[in-house]
């Protein structure tokens, strides 16, 4: 037989790798900062790019994109490789998509602090670096299925089709709800408003977790754990029905994170049946890792790559448990918007992504450089350490988010709120917050143990940039292994077809939610009295998204007494028509404030911002006094009507050359002179009256046309 | 307001029949196609990632190839 000779690129792999290490160090040290500012506000020093809401998407953004991200493409680069038993496609395509990564992550960590966001959740870059991340992600795909193209083994296996499933639906999934309108060079307005936002959002977001957090890492799962335990996978008809059930149920489930809100309910039903389906596929996964381990347990006590990756796929198994039952409409209602949201995300991102990572990097090194593990007993320490630290993590997470649901909504003997102030329920949870900050600190102590480990175990071996291999090349006649051919198996030697498939796959799901996102539009509610935001209020708005308010105030009241004898009316479809990026939020560690126009005169929101604590003792809430002494940016507002109005907001021609720019000096005067009157004295050009004028507004168009608004419902 | 809602949206009840039609033939398909594969050729997939195709094994507590 001829056999051919050829070099696996290792080079690539190990630049993930320390990739990898370095922005999970950096992720989650911005995640213990912003955990240590929810107990202590203080912990900003006052610096705006520092603040809680700016540095929480630069938190999410590194772990995933920056530290799972690397994580996979080390961990693709490696396997695919060695199961395509192909070099890659291009070494050029190759450090391209490096550099060209890394460079993102870069942008994100300058932009993010600075305030430049579209505020969409682990969407939040702007749209330069959106088109970045699209031409990268283009070039990891053609790299990709480039090297399936010229493969020597003629069956994809499973782990590839994982990898395929990935590539193709994050670039649909991005594409999709990237779509804006620039307003200069780091600003711009989602193209969809108010309840097609949130559902391309979610939907977004969903699969985000879905294809970005979970099929690559369980194809990276079929991959490493057989080589690592020496003995192939349990059972591989499992295998397939996982990825076809997973990548087809995926991918309908995401209306389960708007359960509750003015999304419809027959949508938000489609959603909670496809996530309890879930379950099936992802325990299936589970159980077909876990029994790849039988009759080798004796391995997972002393190899410590087992250990983090029994670790992980059981973490996997408790979040894909948990993921549904969270998705059940009255769990939901106690869950939405508390900390059991980010207990959940947790278990299943320090569990299964974290622990998996550390496995295939404990893996990987001594391999890359031909050498021992330095060190198998720091391994196990860094284990039981980094163990530790999920368990302080989430308990106490758990506790705080039960704990903050069951307080909103108890009333006592005579009907009212038990708890009617919402600073009450915060503080009660407090050291909760406190006890996680530990879980964190063990944690990322055990990163470092990791980190020293790993950099001993390079120092005592050497590189092998490129590890020599052989194989036969591919015949070109139908593929035929150890029997008649079937569809089947000719499906899986033709990659181009099964990409087609697997495309077609999840688009089944996609299309029946975008569907609805059409059908909501033609029939979402108009409520007269609902108007465009003056000026003002835009730039208002704007310095609302840019500070990450939303990452602790939601603006989505939902249909429960608890809520509606708390926040007021509940929350209609139609109030968001003009929301460009709609601002309903998902996690609430403030108040509600979709009613909060007319609630608090404007110098009690002008003392709240200067000093949170001076209006509401015990908050945790930052302080923002940089909003007292900047000047707001009435330069761009011309781009940002415009804008606003490309994509369907109904300011008129030539608004922005004049009016606009009359109307606001008119309300910032009025609000001078009304805070003059509450004893503050300041310039009408300063941020502070642009978000009080936003704030104010809230919620005010229904409530100043109740009649007018309940008959056009 | 909802009960508008939902009456407006004329195919929400048939997008519901479609959606459940689909997943059932999807599954039925992809189980049918499951149950017919041969144990050889199961085998053979299976042990794909153990063999990497490298000359020399490396590493240290697990071959690389078999």
């Amino acid at each position: 037989m001829n056999v051919e000779t050829f070099k696996y690129d290792n080079r690539i792999v190990r630049a993930f790798a320390i990739a990898t290490i370095i922005w999970g160090i950096v992720g989650m040290s911005v995640g213990m900062l912003a955990a240590v500012e929810l107990f202590y506000p203080g912990m900003n020093l006052n610096v705006q790019f520092m603040t809680f809401g700016r540095i929480r998407p630069l938190h999410t953004n590194a772990v995933i994109f920056a530290f799972v991200g690397n994580g996979m493409f080390m961990g693709i680069y490696y396997s695919l490789q060695r199961l395509c038993k192909a070099r890659m496609f291009s070494d050029f395509i190759s450090w391209f998509h490096f550099w060209g990564w890394q460079s993102i992550i870069v942008a994100a960590a300058v932009t993010l602090p600075l305030g430049y966001t579209t505020s969409k959740e682990y969407a939040e870059l702007e749209w330069p670096i959106k088109i970045a991340i699209a031409v990268v992600w283009v070039a990891f795909t053609v790299n990709l299925l480039g090297t399936i193209l010229k493969r020597r083994e003629k069956h994809m296996y499973v782990a590839i089709w994982f990898y395929i499933a990935t590539a193709l639906t994050v670039a649909v999934l991005h594409v999709t709800n990237s779509m804006t309108m620039p307003a200069g060079w780091f600003k711009s307005y989602s193209m969809y408003a108010g309840v097609q936002d949130a559902l391309v959002q979610w939907w977004y977001g969903h699969n985000a977790v879905a294809f970005f957090l979970t099929t690559p890492y369980l194809g990276l799962m079929y991959y490493f754990l057989p080589k690592a335990a020496n003995r192939p996978i349990f059972s591989y008809r499992l295998s397939i029905i996982h990825f076809w059930a997973l990548i087809f149920i995926y991918i309908w489930a995401g209306p389960h994170h708007l359960l509750y809100t003015a999304l419809p309910d027959w949508a938000q039903s489609l959603g909670m049946v496809f996530s309890l389906m879930l379950i099936a596929p992802s325990w299936g996964g589970m159980l077909n890792g876990l029994l790849t381990l039988r009759g080798a347990w004796d391995k997972v006590r002393s190899d410590p790559v087992l250990k983090f990756m029994v670790v992980a796929i059981t973490a996997y198994g408790m979040a894909t448990l948990e993921g549904p039952v969270l998705a059940i409409k009255t769990v939901n209602s106690l869950s939405h918007y508390t900390d059991w949201t980010i207990a959940h995300v947790h278990s299943g991102a320090l569990g299964w992504n974290g622990f998996l990572t550390f496995s295939m990097l404990y893996y990987l090194f001594p391999r890359l450089y031909k050498t021992e593990l330095w060190s198998t007993k720091l391994a196990n320490w860094h284990f039981w350490t980094g163990l530790l630290g999920i368990v302080f993590y989430v308990i106490p997470i758990y506790v705080a988010g039960i704990t903050e649901g069951l307080m909103w909504k108890q009333f006592n003997k005579d009907g009212f709120l038990q708890y009617p102030n919402f600073l009450e329920t915060i503080v009660q949870v407090v050291p909760m917050f406190e006890l996680r900050a530990v879980g964190g600190t063990l944690y990322i102590a055990g990163v470092f143990m990791m980190t020293y480990n790993l950099y001993r175990t390079a120092k005592a071996g050497e590189f092998e940039p490129e590890t020599e291999a052989q194989a036969a090349p591919l015949e070109k006649t139908p593929a035929v292994v150890h029997g008649e051919p079937s569809w089947h198996r000719l499906l899986e030697g033709k990659p181009v077809l099964f990409t087609v498939l697997a495309v077609v796959a999840i688009l089944i799901g996609g299309i029946v939610e975008v569907v609805p996102m059409y059908l909501v539009r033609e029939n979402v509610p108009t409520i007269s009295s609902v108007k465009p935001y003056t000026p003002l209020e835009v730039l208002g708005r704007d310095i609302y998204i840019r500070e990450g308010c939303l990452g602790c105030h939601s603006q989505m009241i939902r249909p429960f007494r608890s809520e509606t004898e708390r926040y007021g009316e509940y929350s209609k479809a139609g109030e968001f028509i003009y929301d460009h990026p709609f601002l309903w939020g998902s996690e609430r560690k403030g108040p509600d404030l979709a009613r909060e126009g007319g609630k608090y005169p404007d110098a009690w929101h002008y003392n709240h911002m200067d000093d949170p604590r001076a209006t509401s003792p015990g908050s945790i809430m930052p302080r923002y006094p940089w909003l007292l002494t900047q000047d707001m940016e009435v330069d761009g507002l011309p781009w940002k009507l415009c804008a606003l109005r490309r994509v369907g907001v109904p300011y008129p021609a030539g608004f922005e050359n004049g009016p606009a720019q009359k109307s606001l000096k008119k309300q910032a005067a009025e609000i001078v002179s009304e805070l003059k009157d509450g004893g503050v004295d300041t310039d009408p050009n300063k941020e502070i009256i642009a978000l009080i004028a936003y704030l104010q507004r809230l919620g005010v168009d229904i409530k100043s046309a109740p009649e007018e608004a309940s008959a056009n419902n | 307001m909802e009960q508008k809602l939902v009456s407006g949206v004329g195919i929400a009840g048939l997008c519901g029949i479609i959606s459940i039609c689909v997943f059932v033939i999807f599954f039925t398909v992809t189980l049918l196609w499951v149950a017919k594969l041969k144990k050889n050729y199961l085998k053979y997939m299976e042990d794909l990632p153990l063999d990497g195709g490298e000359v020399h094994a490396t590493g240290n507590n697990q071959p690389e190839s078999r």
